[in-house]
């Protein structure tokens, strides 16, 4: 690995400006998947010219609720994120996933940025965020544009961040009080491991029918991305009247169709089917709750 | 008999400096002048070295030295058999074998330097499946052996053909055990020092054995044992697991100290660990085992196979604890016990806590659990039916007459204290759900010490100076076990002085005779007789001299309180008068304690005799609950029942207890060593799981006390017996709960939920 | 390579230094400053060995470039004891057998002082998720668990 120099700004400005210098570029932030590839001499460090360390820019770590959105800026770290009122309030199922991402010690370093960056099929914030409808704004010197996460990452290990821009935003829709979510994951241990599987469920309950589904699983496919068809199929069931076998049964074929055949996929199959069932009937419960079913 | 001192949960002697971070482990260390040393390994699990070209290396800014096998003296070593490569000459035998050292002013010109070293390799076909060693005899591993066989142990009781014939049911089952690393959490560290102390070198380090690490730097080097000195004090853990690879490292040091006359330090990181350092053997047992309709188990046969990797090392004393424990603690009347070690171009299996005793007990408890279930009999009536009680003969014909044979006690204070009968019953019941709850068990019987794998026998060394404090050392190691705290309780029980009197001194191999390895859960037993040998040495010349110096007369002196007492309440003088009175009268107030372990035998050709000169019993009951819909297992509760004999300490038993169960439930659960034809793909902490603290389950320790005759003040192991049960346990409660049994460690999310565990293709780095 | 000035406050004492870009915190303390108490374990933060306070925060120190810290402060293990004066938490570790090979113990201490100066009444649970990303293999983690709770008194509701 050849030598490159550190910078530290704590001026998004002249962030921006070391972005559109056209020298290569990495940025730093928590550092938690950063110096991990250092330590490994990984790829995705060659070559560059200068490591920006961003960690201080304050601006970036805000969490407020703006035009009926929650905004959370990039450096905002996952203890942030699950410690933060606004989240615990609005999206518990982001709070959920915040805290089983790595330890204490990763959480007080690593950033909701850098997560969805990272775009790793196993990013623990990806399905509830895609689930969640979220916005990333992505920030040149130029000015900003926004674009639906969904859009965002383009592949695993992959995002259509241009070289110049900064991930600076993330915007989510706050909810409205008949939406419901679920959280599931399955790790090898019980802490500090990368998700098996995991499942983001946001449902509608209107009528006592489910609406505007969405089921992202992650650790499933290439890279997080909604199962379609499982959501066309679960619009407009009666909350009281659901086939969950079938429910599981379709994810996993949704999921195989997505990401083919793998070494992994006799456990992955039934085991996304098992967590849609437990998403579902935690949904059903909390609507049955609420006495909407 | 009460106490003072033993029997006591003291703190331990090395809290301090642990707490406080002043505790100086191997890669804390730094000497003038210092230089690194690393190791370029090999690229392939088996090849030829063609050509090796230092050149580029030797020029890089600040290396010094570069050494490859021609500059060795004697390349082999081994603590059993000598054919363990210091660095690979001609050929490498798996992934972590070294092939050059380079020693360079800092460690990252040593990294660098090591990458530009240029060595022409021939890949080789290998040896990876453990079938394959055996059966293709025409390829050895080792192309100077006839075949690939380490070991082949025997144990033969009675007749299993006409045991067999008497029986009414018999079951036949295959089980294996998986590959699984130690995960110390401090990784190697070694440094030599030339013309240090009158000596060619010094070695410092996370050396578990200090001794054999002596043996083998002075082997490498053709130098007089007197010539090596290695001080071992603080270490970040073991488990078995610092002696052959450490051995290594020291001589791979030492050499490159002689080179270049100064300081080297060599210090593994995580990933280097992993792929050098031996591993726990995977097992393949066959079991047949015959018993009648009432649940009387007439035969055993057990057919028991190791992968031991490139290196002999420790296999052929692991597959010997396996042959003499492989029944359980169950009295049998016809057994037929075969082990055995095959070479392979897999990373190389050694000694790891439990030694051969997980994999057997696995089996052996899982076995149990079958029949009982194939004879509709509860599990503990058909173990109650068949377990050793005293004048019991084991399967390798010893009459166990000796001591306390303890496993009904054990297994029904576990019982009691689970709460097993209503758990057992009420998870027989159909429950609701994806979320099933099980719970189960295991027993076993392990021999103390090392058994008839060797002498057994260990010193230790005690000075009372002229101000009354004391110096203790003794030739076994601290792993962080514990033993300086029990060793400097049981000197101060006998000399009748607190325990803070005491400097307990690091290991220094040049100052205390050799006392074996560090292993097979004997300190407290051999060490401790060591010591209290030495003590009660030094109790009597001191007595003597209090006794003329003080005119006493009458009853024998008590040592108690830091007084010398001539009769109750009657105290002649303090410790530190009467040890100063001693120095000016020229009293020698210095003792070695010496303990050597009572004769025990074993005949290799009839595959019996009286292995062990003691053992110790555990019950451990796990409680779990699994979701069957995604293979998940939570372990709810583990109750750990263990005979230590005498607890010398028992918050740091309770400790032995906490660590290795959690060790087990690692084991059962989670561990794996994942291989493809020999290169290993898990090698940091990432993907090599071991439980966390999220992981913990209730555990309910139960110390049980049935004294021994030969241990100190009684005591008698608890290291190894707390680690060996859990997985057995679990697999058993998972059984309860799914219905289903799995009889392949670990039970891991896939094997749980669709019966086999799957493996990702293709090779790794 | 060029090396980046940083202001650090290590200990309660005022450091200048000069580091290198790669430089991570873990080796700054361990061999600039010859803070051996913290430990490198893994190298990729998955251990906990290397654990510090960095301005109030458990962090591990090897995933921490210590170019990013200018004007930060840092507490090692070798700062919990005061004057001689051991930490109540070093005082627990040793009083409740928390301690094994102790190769841990530094890492985990740092991570249980990181809660109780956010809270001084963390139930077990917490206590766990403070100490999940601490791995310790002699222990078996009980003990640990215990000395903390000897600090925290009854769990707050």
């Amino acid at each position: 690995m050849k030598d490159f120099q550190l910078l530290t700004t704590r001026e998004l400005s002249a962030a921006l400006q070391y972005l559109a210098s056209g020298s290569k570029v990495k940025l730093l932030a928590g550092g938690t998947d950063l110096l991990v590839d250092l330590a490994q001499k990984s790829h995705r460090l060659a070559g560059i010219d200068y490591l920006l360390d961003i960690s201080q820019i304050k601006e970036l770590k805000l969490i407020r609720v703006r035009d009926n959105r929650l905004e959370i800026g990039s450096l905002v770290t996952h203890t942030d994120l699950s410690e933060n009122p606004l989240t615990r309030r609005y999206f518990p199922m982001l709070v959920q996933a915040a805290r089983v991402i790595g330890s204490t010690q990763i959480r007080n370093r690593g950033t909701v940025g850098g997560n969805i960056n990272h775009a790793s099929p196993a990013a623990d914030l990806l399905p509830p965020l895609l689930a969640l409808r979220s916005e990333v704004e992505l920030t040149a010197q130029g000015g900003s544009r926004v674009l639906p996460l969904s859009q965002f990452v383009t592949g695993p290990y992959q995002t259509c961040l241009r070289p110049d821009e900064l991930l600076t935003t993330l915007r989510l829709p706050l909810p409205s009080p008949d939406y419901y979510g679920s959280f599931q994951r399955i790790g090898r241990r019980k802490a500090v491991t990368i998700a098996r599987l995991s499942l983001a469920l946001v449902v509608r309950v209107t009528n006592g029918l489910f609406q505007d589904s969405r089921l992202v699983p992650g650790s499933a496919t290439p890279y997080p991305q909604p199962l379609a068809r499982v959501e066309a199929a679960l619009n407009n069931q009666a909350v009281a009247m659901l086939d969950l076998e079938e429910m599981g049964r379709l994810a996993g074929e949704e999921m195989v169709a997505l990401s083919g055949e793998r070494w992994s996929t006799p456990y992955k199959k039934p085991a996304l089917a098992s967590l849609v069932k437990k998403a579902l009937l935690a949904i059903m419960e909390e609507v049955a709750a609420d006495g909407k079913g | 008999m009460s106490y003072c001192q033993v029997n006591k949960s003291l703190t331990r002697v090395d809290a301090y400096a642990k707490v406080t971070g002043q505790a100086k482990f191997g890669a804390d260390l730094t000497f003038p002048d210092m230089l690194y040393g690393k190791v370029l390994r090999s690229k392939y699990p088996h090849a030829r070295i063609k050509g090796i070209n230092p050149e580029k290396a030797l020029e890089y800014p600040g290396v010094e030295a570069v050494l490859t096998a021609k500059d060795i003296p004697n390349n082999l070593f081994g603590v059993i058999i000598h054919n363990q490569q210091v660095l690979a000459e001609r050929e490498t035998y798996y992934i972590g074998d070294g092939i050059a050292v380079v020693a360079a002013r800092t460690r990252e010109a040593a990294e660098q330097a090591r990458e530009l070293i240029e060595v022409e390799y021939e890949e080789l076909p290998g040896i990876y499946r453990l079938e394959e060693a055996r059966d293709e005899p025409v390829k050895p591993v080792h192309p100077e052996m006839a075949d690939n066989q380490v070991a082949h142990h025997t144990l033969r009781k009675g007749d299993v053909k006409l045991g067999f014939a008497e029986a009414e049911i018999i079951l036949e089952r295959e089980y294996s055990t998986q590959l699984i690393e130690h995960a110390y959490l401090e990784p190697e560290a070694v440094i030599a020092v030339p013309a240090q102390h009158s000596t060619l070198l010094t070695i410092y380090g996370s050396v578990q054995n200090p001794y054999a690490t002596r043996r083998a730097v002075a082997g490498v080097l053709q130098v007089p044992l007197a010539q090596i000195k290695v001080i071992q004090d603080h270490l970040g853990g073991s488990f078995g697991g610092k002696d052959e690879n450490v051995s290594a490292m020291a001589a791979r040091a030492a050499l490159l100290a002689l080179k270049t006359g100064k300081a080297v330090k060599m210090v593994n990181d995580r990933v280097e660990s992993m792929l050098e350092s031996y591993k726990r053997h995977p097992y393949q047992m066959k079991y047949k085992v015959g018993a009648s309709k009432e649940g009387k188990i007439l035969a055993m046969e057990i057919k028991a196979e190791a992968d031991s990797g490139a290196y002999a090392c420790q296999t052929p004393f692991v597959t010997w604890r396996s042959v003499v424990q492989a029944t359980g603690p169950y009295e049998i009347p016809h057994v037929k016990t075969d082990t055995y070690g095959f070479y392979t171009n897999n990373v190389y299996t050694g000694a790891m806590r439990g030694y051969g005793s997980p994999q057997v007990i696995f089996a052996q408890e899982s076995l149990l659990d079958e029949l009982a279930r194939e004879l509709k009999i509860d599990p503990v009536e058909l173990r109650l039916q068949n377990i050793y009680h005293n004048n019991s003969i084991t399967a390798s014909g010893q009459r166990l007459d000796n001591h306390q044979v303890s496993l009904k006690e054990v297994l029904e204070r576990a019982l009691t204290a689970s709460e097993y009968k209503a758990k057992y019953r009420e998870y027989s019941q159909r429950q609701p759900g994806e979320k099933k709850r099980g719970i189960g068990l295991a027993i076993s019987y392990r021999g103390c010490s090392l058994g008839a794998e060797a002498i057994d026998a260990a010193a230790a060394n005690i000075a009372i100076l002229n101000d009354g404090s004391i110096t203790l050392s003794c030739g076994l190691a601290e792993n962080g076990q514990g033993l300086k705290t029990i060793f400097s309780q049981i000197a101060a029980e006998i000399l009748g002085v607190d325990p803070e009197r005491i400097n307990y001194l690091p290991v220094d191999t040049s100052a205390v005779p050799d006392s074996g390895a560090t292993v097979a859960s004997r300190s407290t037993m051999v060490g401790g007789n060591a010591v209290k040998n030495a003590a009660e040495k030094l109790k009597k010349t001191f007595a003597d001299f209090v006794a003329r110096e003080y005119e006493t007369t009458g009853a024998e002196l008590v040592f108690r309180d830091e007084q010398i007492y001539n009769g109750p309440g009657k105290a002649v003088t303090s410790f530190s008068e009467a040890a100063a009175a001693a120095f000016y009268q020229g009293v020698l107030l210095n003792a070695t304690g010496w303990y050597l372990s009572p004769d025990i035998s074993w005949d290799e050709e009839t595959g019996s005799g009286n292995p062990y000169f003691t053992y110790v019993y555990g019950c451990q009951i796990a409680e779990v609950e699994v979701d069957i819909g995604t293979g998940e297992i939570s372990v709810l509760r583990i109750t750990a029942a263990h005979d230590v004999g005498r607890a010398i300490n028992p918050a740091g038993v309770r400790g032995q207890i906490y660590g290795g169960v959690m060790m087990g439930l690692g084991y059962g659960l989670m561990e794996e060593v994942e291989t493809e034809d020999g290169y290993i793909s898990n090698t940091n902490f990432d993907d090599y799981l071991i439980p966390t603290i999220k992981d913990l389950p209730e555990i309910i320790p139960i110390i049980v006390e049935n004294p021994d005759p030969n241990g100190p003040f009684g005591a008698k192991s608890i290291g190894e017996p707390t680690l060996e049960l859990a997985g057995a346990a679990i697999a058993n409660a998972v059984c309860q709960a799914t219905g289903k049994r799995i009889r392949s460690l670990p039970l891991n999310l896939e094997r749980v939920l669709i019966g086999s565990s799957l493996r990702k293709g293709g090779r790794s780095k | 390579m060029e090396k980046v000035k940083v202001r650090l406050t290590v200990n309660g004492n005022s450091f200048c230094l000069e580091v290198g870009a790669k430089e991570r915190l873990l080796d700054t303390l361990r061999e600039q400053l010859r803070l051996t108490g913290v430990k490198e374990g893994c190298s990729i933060g998955e251990c906990g060995a290397c654990t510090v306070i960095l301005n109030g925060e458990a962090v591990n120190s090897c995933l921490v470039l210590t170019g990013q810290l200018d004007q930060s402060e840092v507490v090692t293990v070798e700062g919990l004891a005061q004057d001689g004066r051991l930490e109540p938490l070093q005082q627990a570790f040793i009083d409740h057998h928390a301690v094994q090979c102790g190769f841990c113990t530094p890492g985990m201490l740092m991570s249980a002082k990181a809660l109780l100066m956010k809270d001084p009444h963390p139930g077990r649970e917490q206590i766990k998720t403070a100490l999940e990303g601490n791995l310790c293999r002699c222990t078996g983690y009980q003990q640990i668990i215990e000395a903390i709770e000897s600090l925290t008194g009854p769990e707050r509701e």
